[in-house]
């Protein structure tokens, strides 16, 4: 193999680091999206006997949003294996423990059961929030989109934006808002 | 597992460039041995008899060895371009059949082991352009930014909300008013 051919090789199976911002996703439809990068299927050369996944960076775990009432109802289910040890520990509750536990065992399930399973998700590296080590970033080339659009807080809108908002009328300045009961 | 039970895989290979500029017959040699005396070799020399003549001036290429051996089958020998050696028997054929053999005899490149096509289809060249990259059709922009980007991870193709459609009539509105 001449040195260009290896070079071509090297470029076709490199692997691609993406990014995907969790804020304010769903995140088992976020993992469906995730599943297909960690496992290279976006790619024209993807076979299943074929490595080619890439690496995924999954951004502010900890805004993730679940559908309905998820947050309450949903239970994640554990059993060490002694007697009368298992737990079943509703959505919030995890979340509170770890921020990146619901994300991560989404994208776990949604991979399908296979040996290969635990090494695609070696692949996968979640934080918290958007402090990620420089290492990490170096490697970034790739950003995934978001499924939704991210609501935007009215304290995080400037304040000249929201004086020039179209208005119909002024209130009087002796205007006293209703009281909230 | 028996191999000897698989067929051998392989590509579509013509002989070396033939028939890009001109075509060689890839039959170069063609030994034909008979029994002048047994039946089995009938049709062999009635073969020789009627079409020989005929067959070898219709291919000047192939060089045609004629061998008489006493109380022994009759047996054609092929021997092609690329070394390949052919040998089958001609016991008991007719002299059509012969006819028809040394036909395809003649027309062969030489390939007596059938093999399995990997693929219908082969090219020495199979791609111009190189294999595909990561980098292939990607916007060159992407060397710039910096990951994560807010632009970039937004989701696309958004119904226009409320507070942008309110906006835009404003906008309107002023635009008439200043005309």
């Amino acid at each position: 193999m001449s040195i260009t051919q290896r070079v071509q090789q090297w470029a076709t199976f490199g692997r691609v680091w993406h990014v995907y911002d969790c804020s304010y996703q769903n995140p088992f439809d976020s993992a469906k999206v995730i599943v297909k990068y960690l496992k290279g299927m976006q790619k024209p050369i993807y076979h299943p006997m074929n490595d080619c996944g890439d690496h995924v960076v999954c951004i502010n775990t900890k805004q993730i949003a679940l559908p309905g009432d998820e947050w309450t109802k949903r239970a994640y289910f554990h059993h060490t294996g002694y007697p009368s040890s298992a737990t079943w520990t509703l959505a919030w509750e995890l979340h509170s423990k770890d921020p990146m536990m619901i994300m991560k065992k989404a994208i776990y399930r949604s991979l399908g059961g296979n040996l290969q399973r635990r090494h695609t998700m070696q692949r996968l590296h979640l934080f918290k929030d958007d402090k990620v080590p420089q290492e990490v970033l170096d490697n970034i080339t790739n950003q995934i989109r978001q499924l939704r659009p991210v609501p935007q807080r009215l304290d995080h809108i400037d304040q000249e934006v929201i004086d020039n908002f179209p208005k119909i009328m002024d209130y009087p300045e002796d205007y006293l808002p209703k009281a909230i009961k | 597992m028996n191999h000897s039970q698989f067929l051998i895989s392989g590509f579509l290979r013509p002989p070396f460039y033939n028939g890009v500029g001109r075509q060689i017959n890839q039959l170069q040699r063609l030994t034909i041995k008979f029994c002048k005396s047994h039946g089995g070799s009938k049709g062999m020399r009635d073969f020789i008899e009627n079409h020989l003549v005929n067959y070898a001036k219709e291919n000047q290429s192939v060089v045609v060895y004629v061998k008489p051996r006493r109380h022994r089958s009759p047996v054609i020998v092929a021997e092609y371009l690329n070394g390949d050696r052919r040998w089958m028997s001609a016991q008991n054929r007719n002299h059509e059949e012969i006819l028809k053999w040394l036909s395809l005899l003649s027309l062969q490149a030489g390939d007596t082991e059938p093999i399995r096509y990997r693929k219908n289809w082969h090219t020495d060249c199979p791609s111009i352009q190189g294999p595909w990259t990561p980098f292939t059709h990607k916007n060159p922009a992407f060397n710039n930014i910096a990951f994560p980007d807010k632009e970039l991870g937004k989701q696309l193709n958004m119904p226009e909300t409320a507070t942008e459609k309110l906006l835009r009539l404003v906008q309107e509105q002023k635009n008439t008013k200043n005309e």
